[in-house]
């Protein structure tokens, strides 16, 4: 689930940047209506010029000519209310219709909150201090409001206040975010697990439902494929090894008949020598179709991975022994010379392997030692330790096998498992039998020249497959 | 094929019941058996014919084909040794293992798959026998001395010696495969059973007191040969 903590790290950066740039633009965006705002001074301050361009003299009220443009232009007009009388005083030439010329306390609180004949009004204390100017907007100008007030601690605190509305703020789209992407990711998790699982071709089948529906069910129908595909691949493997399995079986009972009689004519001293010889050749090419009837039918199954393994715990040693108990005991006329290199069966430790087929590998081994040299030579079965491992390992003077001839039987594969020519020379089942034994019980073969002349092959298992105790 | 022949005359008289669909096969295997000197033999083509030949005429060991016309090898031998207590050998076409698993499994005495080699059966059949009918086993003759394995004793120079329960066994498995090497393996097995790892060294403690036993000059043996690194193999007269 690796992917889905990368698609949450990767949603959170996203949330992140776009909180920070909603925030930068949303200040832009303020200063920019701001900016346009404000083209001149602010109604207060138009109230306060007034009241500084405005004094009384003993000729009369002066107003600096400047400032009288100035109210004209933009339509505002102005008076001098005098703290004692509460009269207007001074006024400028016209004043909209119903401003009275005399105000009461509460007339002047009225107006210093709101509108004066509908005129936005603005207040100012004179420069003599003995009068309030007050100016009057054109109506529609200003949108007072002037009634609310806040606690003072409001007002003391809101800078915490504002820093915690953020962050409760960021905190409930967080929470949303989180709520929409679990949602998100729920249904996502079992199409992740159905993609994951595609390549082994054991995908279960993922519900086709909620927000991804159309994807689970394109999924699901390439899961069913592949499974097709594989039982399909499957079946024709296995229909290949019953056919070989079963053309083997066939073969064995006439076969029976062929070897039997030959073996008895072989012995049958009424017939004249050279008959007997042919028995004899007849025998040995007959247990020779045997052999490879048995190799066929044992290769295709361990290729196939039709051959039922008995696993045990396997003494290398034990096994090396007895197949060169046996070599000796088959070499009837002496011909091979079996030396035993192995140490005592306890000091190389147990493997988990079939017996049978460790057996039927090591003597394979020997069986191609005596057929590449019929004229006999001297054998060694070995089984020593190595950095990785054990090994059990066939050497023989014989006459081993050219430079060329080995690289062909490292590099390429075997005619039964290739889809190439046929142009190579074929070799027996034997080795590549050997080969699979070793594949199903972890291993490796290893052949080398041996100077002056002669093959060796080892079978290595691996200390990990050794120490399976 | 007077090498099969060890003292054992006796397992010729012994009957025996070929069962097999093949009317060659059956020919070939009775032309073999006459030829090593068995006289007592019946043959059957299908399991009925089995069955009552198994009732009627007592065999002493049954050689059974699996595929019948009429029903299987092993249900056969079920039938045959809920009535009768005879060895029996399976030969047959099938060779996977676990048709071989399934014979010896069900208590067969030895499985062949076809092809087989003439004297490779005989010497099969004659091993079962002289296994099963032990007690009509005569003594098997050694350089210097005979054993008795009806009795467990070694007879030298008149004198009884008794083996023990190791020695027997070990003397046995050698028998069982003289003038072959038995691996030390095989022997610790033969002895000890199922996990017969760790015992080489009793294992020569025992050869030794065998020896001691069965040869005229246990220093230079000539009945029991030590085949270095790999096991022993007893020689035995008329072999």
């Amino acid at each position: 689930m690796r992917s889905i903590a990368k698609l949450i790290r990767r949603c959170m950066g996203i949330l992140l940047i776009s909180t920070v740039l909603v925030f930068a633009l949303n200040i832009i965006l303020f200063l920019i209506v701001a900016v346009g705002q404000v083209p001149g001074d602010g109604p207060w301050t138009v109230a306060e010029k007034t009241a500084a361009a405005l004094k009384e003299t003993e000729s009369g009220w002066t107003f600096s000519e400047e400032m009288e443009e100035e109210l004209e232009k933009q339509g505002i007009w102005a008076m001098y209310i005098d703290d004692y009388t509460l009269q207007v005083k001074w006024h400028t030439e016209e004043l909209p219709e119903g401003v009275p010329m005399e105000y009461t306390a509460t007339d002047i609180s009225n107006f210093t909150r709101g509108y004066l004949a509908g005129s936005p009004v603005f207040t100012a204390e004179a420069q003599d201090g003995k009068g309030l100017v007050a100016v009057g907007f054109p109506e529609g100008r200003y949108w007072k409001h002037m009634r609310p007030a806040w606690d003072y601690d409001l007002i003391k605190n809101s800078p915490y206040i504002v820093l915690g509305a953020v962050g409760a703020n960021l905190l409930l789209v967080f929470l949303i975010y989180v709520i929409a992407n679990t949602k998100l990711l729920r249904s996502v998790r079992p199409l992740v697990e159905g993609i994951q699982a595609l390549p082994s071709g054991m995908g279960e089948h993922i519900k086709e439902k909620g927000l991804l529906s159309d994807l689970a069910k394109k999924i699901n129908q390439a899961s069913e494929i592949l499974r097709a595909q594989k039982a399909e691949l499957r079946k024709r493997e296995s229909a290949r090894a019953n056919w070989i399995s079963g053309v083997s079986h066939d073969i064995r009972t006439p076969l029976s008949m062929v070897m039997g009689y030959a073996g008895q004519m072989e012995g049958d001293m009424s017939l004249s020598e050279e008959n007997r010889r042919k028995a004899t050749v007849i025998r040995q090419q007959s247990l020779k179709i045997k052999n490879l009837v048995n190799d066929l039918n044992l290769a295709s199954k361990l290729e196939y991975h039709m051959q039922p393994l008995h696993m045990e715990k396997v003494s290398l040693v034990a096994v090396a022994r007895q197949c060169a108990a046996d070599f000796i005991n088959a070499d009837v006329d002496g011909r091979y010379t079996l030396e035993w290199n192995g140490p005592e069966t306890e000091s190389v430790p147990l493997v988990s392997g079939d017996k049978d087929l460790l057996v039927r590998a090591v003597t394979n081994l020997l069986n191609n030692v005596q057929s590449h040299n019929p004229d006999g030579c001297r054998v060694c079965v070995e089984v020593c330790g190595r950095e990785e491992g054990y090994a059990v390992a066939v050497e023989d003077d014989g006459i081993g096998i050219r430079e060329e001839e080995l690289e062909k039987l490292k590099s390429i594969p075997h005619y039964m498992m290739s889809d190439g020519g046929t142009e190579e020379p074929r070799h027996g089942l034997g080795l590549l039998i050997v080969q699979q034994i070793a594949a199903v019980h972890g291993g490796e073969v290893a052949f080398k020249a041996v100077s002056p002349h002669g093959l060796r092959v080892e079978i290595l298992f691996k200390r990990s497959e050794s120490e399976k105790m | 094929m007077n090498d099969t022949v060890l003292n054992c005359d006796y397992i010729r008289q012994k009957k025996i019941l070929l069962v097999d669909d093949e009317t060659e096969i059956l020919k070939m295997i009775v032309n073999f058996l006459k030829e090593d000197g068995y006289t007592q033999i019946h043959t059957a083509k299908t399991a009925a014919e089995a069955a009552a030949a198994v009732a009627d005429w007592e065999p002493d060991i049954a050689v059974l084909d699996v595929m019948l016309p009429d029903g299987n090898g092993f249900e056969l031998f079920e039938q045959i040794r809920r009535t009768r207590n005879m060895p029996v050998l399976f030969l047959t076409a099938r060779g996977e293992d676990e048709d071989r698993i399934r014979g010896l499994g069900l208590g067969a005495d030895d499985y062949m798959v076809k092809p087989f080699l003439d004297r490779e059966l005989l010497l099969r059949i004659g091993n079962i026998l002289r296994r099963y009918y032990k007690e009509e086993d005569p003594l098997v003759l050694l350089a210097g001395s005979r054993i008795d394995f009806s009795r467990a004793e070694v007879i030298k120079g008149g004198e009884h010696l008794p083996l023990t329960a190791k020695e027997y066994e070990i003397l046995k498995a050698l028998w069982k495969n003289a003038g072959r090497i038995v691996t030390i393996d095989q022997l610790c097995e033969a002895a000890w059973g199922d996990n017969p790892f760790g015992y080489e060294n009793s294992l020569m403690a025992h050869i030794r007191r065998i020896r001691e036993k069965i040869e005229e000059n246990p220093s230079r043996p000539v009945s029991l040969i030590t085949v270095k690194g790999l096991g022993y193999r007893l020689m035995v007269e008329g072999r």
